[in-house]
């Protein structure tokens, strides 16, 4: 807590020209926080006043740098280089209106940001512009740069900053900080790991506009599993043992994935520097608590209790255009078709420590009602029903210890884990009631 | 938002919280915090469901279900805005293994006095399985609860930023603090016992009156058992066996005969009516009519 406040801490400290002592400034900010739960903004400006100061100076001159941007900032200046641009239409209540978005960045880091009021401004990609009165919030564990309507935004010469390298967070210099594939979270870098590849292809991806070769494959140590993008050749082969050095950490939809170019090092170590492929193939068990706190996970292990069957589970038809399953033969996109059925279960698994939606496809589905997709149709014309099987679904796997295993993503949603294997588990609770007693009763 | 987590916790330790906190704001989640800091917006538990009944009207039916586990007696209540719960509750037969999700609750007929319920999302008859499953996973959690209120009252005073700096995640943190806080220092040494008796539960070893059981294991209990447990369990032995020796009917054993037997074997008035209410507690029996114990 204390680190999270020592930013606006200084800002107040700022505001008052430094005549209270820091140590103070801290306790009020906590005490207005926590005990009388206002509002960062509304802390600070108060804080301001009670000391003599003028409110208004908490937003004047203080520039930062992407790096020290915190959530939840109601006035903060940037001098920042635009690295993309983007427009896009919203619906708002007044209409349809259009606004920018992209990322914008200095040489300490990227963020991203939207452009609410896009009328008058004219950004373009390598920009060097000087932003006054932005907010930020926070989305999946980033800091998101917002314009509204009192940001004020001027270019700037084009040399003031040097230029972004591709939405890439610089190297820092020094040495690697050491991390385990469970450690790695969304925005590390300059990360040193060792791991096997236990996978590993290469594809042709565009990047603005240049043709580049991406080896990318997954890497595994005894702590877990991670997707990988190398975007040098290094050589790499399935069963290698790598040393890498200055990785950087990015995400997709929550998980964590690793990334390194020709600014990383990379060395083999002997076969025998890890356990083999076969034994760091297998999946890691979580617990929900720990996923939520990474974004999610690769090819990971579950074991709670499967509490809910949600709406849309169980026989369903799906659009045979755009796969969405439709309601009442509609598909919200194509209209009235003559959909395909298909099975599934989208339930939800909470092992005591925090729940997530786990999806069932077909094959699983079947698997767990021990019944073909045909049989399900005639089972529901049988009963008049399609409701009966998701029925059936409850039935059999409500209240039930379930193990799962797949991969997890997370959105504002929470985590949602697409389900590779799963079983109805059966444990053997004497066994571990005697250990647990044996600790108990010393 | 995101989905608050099940709560797998003993009735011991839920049926002893008397603080409610609120998340602030409108539509913020209430939370039941109990003794040792669990903050509890949903639960999840496997018990044995003992009674139901209508207290509401004919045309307005609010069921109220008890639900026991090995520390005692959870009270579920079900109207009309819990429709499947409560039609799964108004055709169960008791006694049953059911499992009950749903929310916390807290009535507090005067200042001072707080009872505790749950208002069921989901109830599921189970089999025995799910039931020991759902201790052993109600044990592991009590644990680490344990571990945190201990931590917490070794600190003076127990806050958030402190509990945080030392590892635990912000909501463990909250929790115990807020525990603290209202709590002071409670006497942990309870709920290690509620969590041995938990544990206990699941072994055979342990079950005096387990007919099932091969008779060398019931003949010859744990030297380790015997030491630890409580004159006072004695008697439930020997007062469930009587229940379940005098069920000759099938219809539970009637009080008369069972006051009868007792006092054979030195068990008076007091002792008995004490040891069945712990029984009835733990769900080891039941009151099939008025006037008659049943073995579960």
């Amino acid at each position: 807590m204390k680190e999270e406040l020592e930013p606006h801490v200084r800002d107040i400290l700022r505001a008052l020209g430094d005549k209270v002592s820091a140590d103070e400034i801290e306790r009020e900010l906590g005490n207005y926080l926590n005990v009388y739960r206002v509002s960062l903004d509304t802390a600070k400006r108060s804080i301001v006043k009670k000391h003599g100061g003028n409110p208004a100076d908490l937003s004047l001159g203080i520039t930062k740098t992407v790096r020290e941007l915190v959530p939840g900032e109601q006035s903060v200046s940037l001098l920042a280089r635009i690295v993309s641009v983007n427009e896009k239409e919203i619906e708002t209540e007044a209409g349809s209106k259009p606004i920018l978005y992209g990322f914008l960045g200095d040489p300490t880091g990227t963020a991203p940001y939207t452009a609410w009021n896009p009328e008058g401004l004219a950004l373009a990609k390598g920009d060097v512009v000087r932003i006054l009165n932005a907010y930020t919030k926070e989305f999946k564990g980033r800091v998101e740069v917002h314009l509204g309507n009192r940001a004020v935004v001027t270019k700037e010469a084009a040399d003031l900053l040097p230029p972004v390298e591709g939405g890439r967070p610089s190297m820092p210099s020094g040495p690697a900080t050491a991390a385990k594939v469970v450690d790695l979270k969304e925005g590390l870098s300059n990360v040193g790991l060792t791991a096997r590849v236990l996978s590993v292809e290469a594809r042709e991806v565009n990047v603005a506009g240049e043709k580049k070769t991406v080896r990318s494959g997954v890497l595994a140590d005894d702590s877990g599993k991670v997707q990988f993008s190398a975007w040098k050749d290094f050589g790499l082969a399935e069963g290698d043992v790598l040393r890498i050095e200055g990785g950087y950490v990015k995400s997709w939809r929550g998980i964590p994935q690793l990334s390194f170019d020709e600014r990383a090092t990379v060395a083999k170590l002997g076969a025998d520097a890890l356990p083999p492929a076969a034994e760091l193939a297998q999946s890691p068990r979580m617990w929900i608590e720990d996923l939520a706190e990474r974004g999610g996970g690769v090819d990971v292990t579950i074991r709670g209790i499967l509490i809910d069957i949600k709406d849309g589970s169980g026989l369903v038809y799906r659009c045979p255009e755009c796969r969405r399953v439709l309601r009442k033969s509609v598909c919200r996109i194509h209209g009235e078709v003559q959909g395909n059925a298909d099975l599934r279960v989208k339930g939800v698994v909470d092992d005591g420590s925090g729940a997530i939606t786990a999806v069932f496809g077909r094959e699983l589905t079947e698997l767990l009602l021990e019944k073909t997709v045909e049989e399900c149709i005639a089972q529901a014309k049988e009963a008049m029903d399609q409701e009966v099987v998701r029925d059936e679904l409850a039935d059999l796997l409500i209240a039930q210890p379930v193990e799962v295993r797949g991969n997890v993503t997370s959105d504002d949603y929470g985590l949602m884990m697409i389900v590779d294997t799963a079983r109805v588990l059966k444990v053997d609770v004497q066994e571990e009631a005697r250990a647990m007693l044996e600790e108990l009763e010393g | 938002m995101i989905r608050e987590v099940a709560w797998r916790l003993f009735a011991g330790e839920y049926n002893e919280s008397t603080l409610e906190a609120g998340g602030g704001g409108d539509r913020a989640p209430t939370y039941v915090v109990t003794p040792l800091g669990a903050r509890v917006n949903r639960l999840f538990v496997v018990g044995v469901l003992t009674d139901v009944e209508n207290v509401g009207t004919d045309g307005q039916p609010m069921w109220r279900a008890r639900v026991s586990d090995p520390t005692g007696t959870f009270h579920v209540y079900a109207g009309q805005y819990q429709p499947e719960a409560a039609a799964t509750l108004s055709k169960v037969k008791p006694p049953a293994f059911a499992a009950v999700m749903g929310k916390s609750r807290t009535y507090s007929p005067e200042p001072g006095t707080v009872y505790t319920s749950i208002r069921p999302e989901m109830v599921k008859v189970v089999d025995e399985n799910v039931r020991d499953y759902w201790i052993l996973e109600a044990c592991r959690s009590l644990k680490n609860r344990l571990e945190g209120a201990r931590e917490a009252q070794g600190m003076d005073p127990a806050t958030k930023d402190a509990l945080v700096a030392l590892g635990y995640p912000e909501d463990t943190a909250e929790g115990l603090a807020a525990a603290s806080a209202h709590y002071g220092k409670v006497d942990l040494s309870r709920y290690t016992s509620l969590l041995a008796e938990g544990l206990r539960y699941l072994l055979p070893e342990y079950r005096a009156f387990a007919p099932e059981e091969p008779a060398p294991a019931a003949a010859k209990p744990a030297p380790k058992a015997e030491a630890a447990r409580a004159p006072g369990e004695e008697a439930e032995d020997v007062v469930l066996a009587l229940i379940a020796e005098l069920d000759r009917d099938g219809k539970g054993a009637p009080w008369d005969a069972l006051l009868e037997a007792a006092a054979k074997k030195g068990i008076r008035k007091e002792g008995l009516e004490e040891a069945v209410n712990e029984l009835l507690d733990k769900g080891l029996v039941y009151e099939p009519v008025l006037g008659r114990m049943k073995k579960i």
